[in-house]
């Protein structure tokens, strides 16, 4: 059950919404428990026990820490313990077929089957449980900021699997630390401001996903379907870069947001995940505002453990190919999501010991445009797995193509008007003429906004269900 | 923020989606929508076997949304909102101007086929030629999308029919040649606005250009000798239900020809019943275009005493609306329906006596159809 879904907004929110508020507060952690649950089960019925191994083992294993945290060993043992137990989760369901078909182009054959106790379970083409990536990112934290002392240990287990579970970021993130809820898990107040807030995060967000990402999304369908037949253009190509880069942004920062507006409407803080990332000045900038809170979890948790920057050019400069190499993988068990990291870690290498000097003389408005530049074409890289197709596709948008055609002039003219909400949306335009209003107007246009973003969001909605049956077919 | 004005806002979101959920508590369940022309989903039976495979829960959403309230009139909001935003697409149909009257006409895109199954359905023509000893015509009908290609807005892409026609020249068959038959009239209401199939009109052209591939063209009436009947003004055709474009002035209907003298016999069932060249039933339905002939059914064939000759028709809906008018010229015409009639085409026209085949399609069907390898057997 995805946000923007009927069967989410109009059934599934507005009873856990109900059942959450008419509980008394000490109960509405377990809710919180269950209807995540619920919610988790309802797309992966088989894979909810998954949720129950993780929830208990997590829940052990920071017990353990702190209980033998005088024995600094024993404790790093159990942490460690954790980390591995949930690297082999993460590694099992999202990468074995990536292993397994890697290593037979080596001659290597890793078991089709594993036979337990007299059951046989296929190992190959297993279905990825959702938010996988993103949950085990969590719990990972959890025992990791417990020995860290930068959160004491849940001793409630509800309290706990309501962390783990929580649906608002379960199935796309944000990535939350653990210490960044720890108090609020055990005592947060709900107010009606905060409820308020999270209505209007919620909103925009779903605005963004519905009506933004979705409408440009199918013109990058329509590039990539063009670079398959051969009749892609370079303005064409570039359009439909363009369009999985809006497209990408919309969708992923509309999910925060709405995950962020739930999370108010709950009474938790999650921390902010997008800051104008199209704004960035430099591609280190870009990477300070896109996806913050995976980017800060790779930097906490592996890219300072590593030694970070300290001891030396070259020991940085493993890392920082170690952290963009598992980012890049994190996104996706192939290789065009590897090459995807280490493109990155190249230009940030780059701007770090090359460009430097040279980026500080640039006028700005030329470092945007390369910063644009660089990470669009990175989205060609990130949107095609098949590697051919992907070359084909960046080789059209560099020349290796007609120009322009006829398509492309009614192309731009159907969506004119959606580049440029999208553009100016991806900016700060929008706040700070919103901060200039005066609070009157303000207080009138929100509740308006909120109404048609909900009514228009809907109309989306009820149209991407609509499905005629042609009579002259069957 | 004060407390006020939070409470407003917190009461306006859980009002509006708490509101739309009893709405949809409340409202009784449809079994079919006459606009999408298809049932609807029901509440899903639960098992735990679908539970377990997800169909149970895949069920309970797609009941959510197949009885959401007023869902025809959200679709109608979306392509309104689209249109402001400078949209001439929607939901791969376009909105054209339209030279006749102005409120503007619907045409289906015809997206790239594959065309791996085009070049087999063409072979598939090819080999019924081989297997039977009637003439075998191909009549491809191209559609709105290439006869009114003018109307499209500019650079808008859909595929090439005349290219795809000029392919299908080189096997080699007697062409029917509805393309020029239909550019030259391009000027009249040949097509349907809200839906893809042509107007009595258009298909009044197709039948002089048939009549002409079959050798008979001097037999052709003249336009001024047909009893006009208009049945309809209210008609809202398949395109006004997959577009939400629902502020288009409704097609009318006309029927041209009597049924004097003709006697005309269904398979709609699987067995010969009598039936009528037009069902007037459909007219008081969303499905009016199914009038013609009753609609889909997998052979028919219409009598005249009065008529000479044997043709049969491998059709699509679009002969629906040109058989009254070979009825007029020919003893016995039949229509046979490959997704539905499987007693293979050259052994029925073996039996029938039939001289001439016209496979007789839409280019858009044509180009999709998975069942013409039928026509081989």
């Amino acid at each position: 059950m995805v946000f923007s879904s009927l069967t989410f907004l109009f059934a599934y929110m507005t009873i856990t919404l109900a059942l959450y508020f008419v509980s008394p507060l000490k109960w509405r952690n377990f809710v919180l428990l269950m209807v995540s649950l619920f919610f988790y089960g309802w797309g992966e019925p088989v894979y909810i026990t998954i949720m129950f191994v993780s929830i208990m083992i997590d829940y052990t294993h920071g017990l353990l820490v702190e209980k033998y945290r005088a024995n600094d060993k024993l404790a790093r043992y159990f942490v460690g313990q954790s980390v591995v137990f949930n690297l082999l989760l993460l590694g099992f369901f999202k990468y074995w077929d990536f292993f397994a078909d890697n290593l037979l182009l080596l001659g290597i054959t890793l078991p089709e089957n594993l036979t337990l106790f007299g059951n046989t379970i296929a190992l190959r083409n297993i279905p990825l449980p959702i938010g996988i990536s993103f949950f085990t990112f969590q719990t990972m934290s959890y025992t990791i900021d417990v020995y860290r002392k930068d959160a004491p240990a849940q001793r409630n287990i509800v309290n706990f699997g309501a962390f783990v579970t929580m649906f608002p970021q379960l199935i796309a993130g944000p990535i939350v630390k653990y210490k960044t809820v720890a108090r609020e898990l055990d005592h947060r107040v709900n107010t009606t401001e905060e409820f308020a807030a999270g209505v209007q995060r919620f909103c925009v967000g779903f605005a963004k996903k519905v009506l933004l990402a979705n409408s440009i999304g199918a013109l990058w369908d329509a590039q990539l379907a063009a670079g398959q037949a051969g009749s892609l253009t370079v303005v064409g190509g570039w359009m439909g870069l363009l369009a999985y880069g809006f497209q990408i942004y919309f969708d992923f920062s509309g999910y925060s947001d709405m995950a962020i507006g739930l999370g108010h409407m709950l009474g938790f803080t999650f921390e902010e995940n997008f800051n104008y990332p199209y704004c960035a000045s430099s591609v280190t900038d870009f990477w300070r505002r896109w996806h913050m809170s995976m980017t800060s979890w790779f930097r906490e948790y592996l890219y300072i453990p590593l030694g970070g920057n300290r001891g030396g050019t070259a020991k940085a400069l493993r890392n920082i190919l170690i952290v963009w190499f598992c980012t890049g993988f994190w996104h996706g068990a192939s290789w065009n999501f590897i090459l995807w990291g280490l493109y990155f870690a190249a230009w940030l290498i780059l701007e770090k010991y090359v460009m430097k000097n040279v980026l500080a003389k640039t006028p700005a408005v030329l470092k945007h445009l390369y910063t644009l530049i660089v990470v669009f074409v990175g989205w060609g890289l990130f949107a095609m797995e098949n590697l051919g197709v992907c070359g084909r596709y960046l080789a059209a948008c560099f020349g290796n193509a007609p120009l322009w055609s006829a398509v492309d002039g009614y192309t731009i003219r159907s969506y004119a008007i959606t580049f440029l909400a999208l553009i100016v949306a991806s900016t700060a335009l929008g706040k700070w003429v919103w901060e200039k209003l005066p609070e009157r107007v303000q207080q009138i246009a929100v509740p308006v906004l909120v109404v048609i973003s909900l009514l228009i969001g809907t109309a989306y909605l009820v149209d991407g269900s609509y499905n005629p049956f042609l009579y002259f077919r069957f | 923020m004060t407390k006020a004005y939070s409470r407003f806002l917190t009461a306006m979101f859980c009002l509006f989606l708490g509101g739309v959920l009893v709405w949809h508590i409340v409202l009784p369940d449809r079994d079919r929508s006459d606009v999408e022309n298809r049932t609807l989903e029901q509440w899903p039976e639960f098992s735990w076997e679908a539970l377990k495979d997800g169909s149970f829960t895949a069920g309970v959403e797609a009941y959510f949304a197949d009885q959401f309230p007023l869902r025809d009139q959200w679709t109608v909001v979306k392509a309104r909102a689209e249109q402001l935003i400078g949209k001439t697409e929607f939901n791969d149909i376009y909105l054209c101007d339209d030279p006749l009257y102005g409120s503007g006409t619907l045409i289906s895109k015809v997206p790239e086929p594959d065309l791996d199954l085009v070049d087999k359905n063409l072979s598939y023509v090819d080999r019924l030629q081989d297997k039977t000893s009637a003439t075998v015509h191909l009549g491809l009908i191209p559609s709105a999308a290439e006869v009114w290609k003018d109307l499209l807005p500019a650079g808008a892409p859909s595929w090439d029919q005349q290219a795809f026609l000029e392919q299908a020249a080189d096997l080699g068959l007697p062409m029917v040649d509805f393309h020029t038959a239909l550019t030259e009239h391009a000027e009249e209401y040949i097509f349907y606005r809200t839906d893809h199939h042509w107007t009595t009109r258009g298909a009044y052209y197709g039948y002089t250009a048939l009549m002409e591939a079959l050798g008979r063209g001097d037999e052709v009436r003249d336009i001024s000798s047909y009893g006009v009947e208009t049945v309809t003004d209210d008609f809202n055709g398949t395109l006004y239900s997959t577009s939400g474009i629902h502020w288009l002035e409704p097609d009318y209907m006309q029927f041209w020809v009597g049924e004097d003298g003709l006697s005309i016999t269904s398979w709609r069932s699987g067995k010969a019943e009598p039936a009528e060249l037009y069902d007037r039933s459909y007219l008081e339905a969303k499905d009016k275009y199914s009038s013609f002939l009753g609609g889909n059914q997998p052979l028919c064939v219409i009598e005249n005493a009065a008529g000479e000759g044997k043709v049969l028709l491998v059709r699509d809906s679009y002969s629906d609306a040109l058989a009254p008018f070979l009825a007029q010229d020919f003893a016995e015409v039949h229509l046979m329906d490959l997704r539905y009639y499987r007693g293979g085409v050259a052994a029925y026209a073996e039996e029938h006596g039939i001289e001439n085949i016209v496979v007789l399609q839409s280019i858009p069907n044509f180009i999709t159809d998975r069942n013409l390898v039928f026509l081989a057997q």
